[in-house]
């Protein structure tokens, strides 16, 4: 079957919302914030609406999210978003339901170039506004520590153009919230050699979360070793790893390093195998699945998806695509796995 | 028809896609075989005041309900007849009773009363985009392409004859619901499929040029696609257009966002099983058009060797152009230049109307919607 219709599904019913003394029921506005554990698990099932009230008792302080509704003494802090409560030690704040990427200094991200000015690119990062990226926070080829010049001015879109994706870090941010970034690490720059999908970011639910580790490769079974960028912004990279005789250099010797490294700003893809086509497919497959289905998406869980859909086909036959229900019961398998 | 733009994509991009797409079997992005489709979630009769309606949600999250509404209308009759009607002065009221309902069995005499009757103005359908207005090119488009497919079998309008003086109106309200994130046509036209499917009309109880009468129990209603079997043992139901890409040498139904960005040509085929009783096959095509590709809009890649900043050597004029004519899709990125051959078009028709192709597997995956 080529086709699978299916009929609406009920919203699915939220996890087991214990109500604390057994038989009384929980009083809609009243959030019980004392028994919440402090900490940033999501484990407050209460929806706040904007403008619900959070809580009158002056002990607590109010933190992202809220405000103060009235002018007068007396406590009133009130939600300014739809979300779940937070609570760390005495301050409390709402984590937003769903909210695009606030950047943070020293965030990894993934952007799309969206315009090209005289001396800067504006990137497309997922934020509410364009990131900004100067012509003097990338790597110049030949010699990174040179100044920039005239020439490179006329030749910035031989750098980056418009719609190229490049992988940078959140050097500084603005009064506004915008940030601008940087490239000036041999991990950065353009992005070639692969497949960009974009989940959501940190704004909450399911989507990529700061980890420990942003970029890391995974072997594979059959395409050998496949690179992925997770980017804190929710925009992830798959690609074919190259193997680069590339040790950690430091920041005096970063200029042969750059010199030799003529492919830094190639948009000429490899030769890629079909093998490894195919698994980078699966793995994009995989962070569908797991978005789809409410999972965070980070290293482990993304290599946990990945072997869970290699035993799936191993048990009922090979399925490529991880939609629907294939992709719920990988999804099954990577949470009994967690514990 | 009005090319599809959005963000685009990188030129690295555009090749992996492009070069993943040309392999044998394609390599789709998200895994899929070149003539699955992505699940979609269905139901009809939601709108409980329209003739007829549906939803449908696809996987990559657009949504699109139809509501169809019919109303009678006068007829605006012509030379000789007018006469003749006016004459009638104050009209009949309806004489049929409770019993005359039932008029399956009158169906093939009906049929041929109406035959030739139905004027294509009766039929309108209105799309609207969420952030689009009416006039724009899109809605414009889609609803001429969507108009033609209906009324491509010629039976439709004429089901729509009442008598000589009064015929239905048939209205199609369209409603994406979501943000035309890939190109809407497929979506558009199965809700459309699905609404006129559960679409009924009240059964009329009065007889020949008398003002209509109907009866008012909505039990007796009609479907507008009679569920009786036609000559050919198949149903009669409106046709589905779905959008064909080909990729080198490749055919991929269903397309997504990314694989229509690198298509070299992408073709709206609409398909409606056959009616008529020496059919060759079940299904046929009841309109053909082709959508200009996005993949012509988007900028070409700079190879290595030309990109100064890559450690490419200046070349002269006339290397760089030989390298630029030369290697078409070969290294980097190029949009596709040129139609289409003959012979591929003839195979996304053949893929979709063929015995067990893609129409088959859709009109039949349809048809298990319940309401």
């Amino acid at each position: 079957m080529a086709i699978s219709v299916l009929p609406p599904a009920p919203a699915p019913v939220p996890t087991a919302h214990k109500t604390q003394d057994g038989d009384s029921p929980v009083d809609e506005d009243d959030m019980d914030i004392d028994s919440l554990p402090t900490g940033h698990q999501r484990t407050a099932q209460n929806i706040l609406t904007p403008g619900q009230l959070v809580t009158q008792d002056p002990q607590w302080m109010r933190g992202h999210g809220t405000f103060n509704a009235d002018d007068s003494d007396a406590v009133n802090i009130r939600s300014t978003l739809a979300g779940t409560l937070q609570k760390t030690n005495k301050l409390l704040s709402i984590i937003p339901l769903r909210a695009r990427y606030t950047p943070e200094i020293g965030d990894l991200v993934i952007g799309r170039i969206v315009e090209v000015q005289s001396r800067r690119w504006k990137v497309d990062v997922a934020a509410p506004l364009l990131a900004n990226l100067l012509l003097s926070s990338i790597n110049l080829p030949g010699g990174i520590l040179r100044k920039r010049t005239s020439v490179d001015e006329l030749n910035i879109r031989s750098y980056f153009s418009e719609g190229e994706l490049l992988v940078a870090e959140v050097q500084q941010l603005f009064q506004d919230g915008s940030a601008s970034l940087h490239t000036r690490s041999l991990k950065y720059g353009k992005l070639r050699n692969g497949y960009f999908l974009s989940v959501s970011g940190m704004g909450g639910g399911s989507g990529v979360v700061r980890a420990k580790r942003q970029i890391f490769t995974m072997q594979t079974r059959r395409g050998g070793e496949v690179d992925c960028i997770l980017g804190v912004n929710g925009y992830i990279w798959l690609a074919k790893h190259l193997d680069e005789k590339k040790e950690d250099v430091g920041i005096n010797k970063l200029e042969e390093a750059a010199a030799a490294d003529t492919t830094m700003y190639s948009s000429q893809n490899d030769e890629i195998a079909a093998e490894t086509r195919a698994e980078i497919a699966r793995i994009s497959g995989c962070i569908r699945a797991l978005v789809e289905n409410g999972v965070k998406v980070e290293e482990g869980t993304v290599k946990m998806a990945y072997e869970a859909s290699l035993e799936i086909d191993e048990l009922e036959g090979e399925v490529s695509y991880l939609g629907g229900e294939r992709g719920r019961s990988v999804v099954e398998m990577v949470l009994s796995g967690r514990g | 028809m009005a090319p599809y733009t959005n963000i685009p994509l990188s030129p690295a991009e555009l090749s992996y896609l492009y070069t993943s797409l040309s392999q044998t079997p394609p390599i789709r992005p998200d895994g899929r075989a070149p003539t699955q489709f992505r699940p979609l979630v269905a139901e009809t009769d939601i709108l409980p005041s329209a003739n007829g309606s549906a939803r449908i949600c696809f996987a990559d999250g657009t949504e699109a309900i139809v509501g169809v509404k019919a109303e009678v209308e006068q007829s605006r009759v012509s030379g000789a007849a007018t006469g003749q009607v006016e004459s009638e002065g104050v009209l009949g009221l309806g004489t049929g009773g409770v019993g005359d309902v039932d008029m399956d069995e009158e169906d093939g005499d009906e049929e041929a009363t109406r035959a030739g009757k139905g004027e294509e103005g009766w039929v309108e359908v209105a799309i609207e985009i969420p952030g689009m207005r009416d006039d724009d090119a899109l809605p414009v488009f889609l609803s001429a392409m969507l108009t033609e497919a209906l009324l491509a079998d010629g039976e439709l309008k004429d089901r729509l004859w009442i008598n000589r003086r009064f015929h239905w109106r048939l209205y199609i309200d369209i409603l994406l619901l979501s943000q035309p994130l890939s190109y809407p046509l497929p979506l558009l036209s199965l809700t459309t499929h699905l609404a006129l499917l559960s679409t009924r009309i009240p059964a009329l109880i009065s007889e020949k040029d008398e003002d209509p009468l109907f009866n008012d129990d909505w039990e007796a209603s009609r479907f507008l696609y009679p569920q009786s079997k036609t000559a050919s043992g198949g149903h009669r139901k409106p046709p589905v257009t779905l959008l064909m890409l080909s990729v080198s040498e490749n055919v991929i139904a269903d397309p997504s966002r990314e694989e229509l960005a690198v298509a070299d040509a992408v073709v709206a085929i609409s398909v409606a099983p056959t009616t008529g009783l020496n059919a060759e096959s079940a299904y046929k095509t009841v309109a053909l058009r082709t959508v200009d590709p996005p993949s012509r809009l988007t900028g070409a890649g700079v190879p290595t060797a030309l990109n100064t900043t890559a450690g490419g050597t200046s070349l002269s004029a006339a290397e760089a152009l030989a390298l630029r004519e030369k290697d078409q899709g070969q290294t980097v990125w190029r949009p596709p230049r040129g139609g289409v051959k003959r012979a591929m078009i003839a195979k996304m028709i053949k893929m979709v109307t063929e015995k067990g192709g893609v129409g088959q597997e859709v009109l039949e995956g349809l048809a298990g919607v319940e309401t």
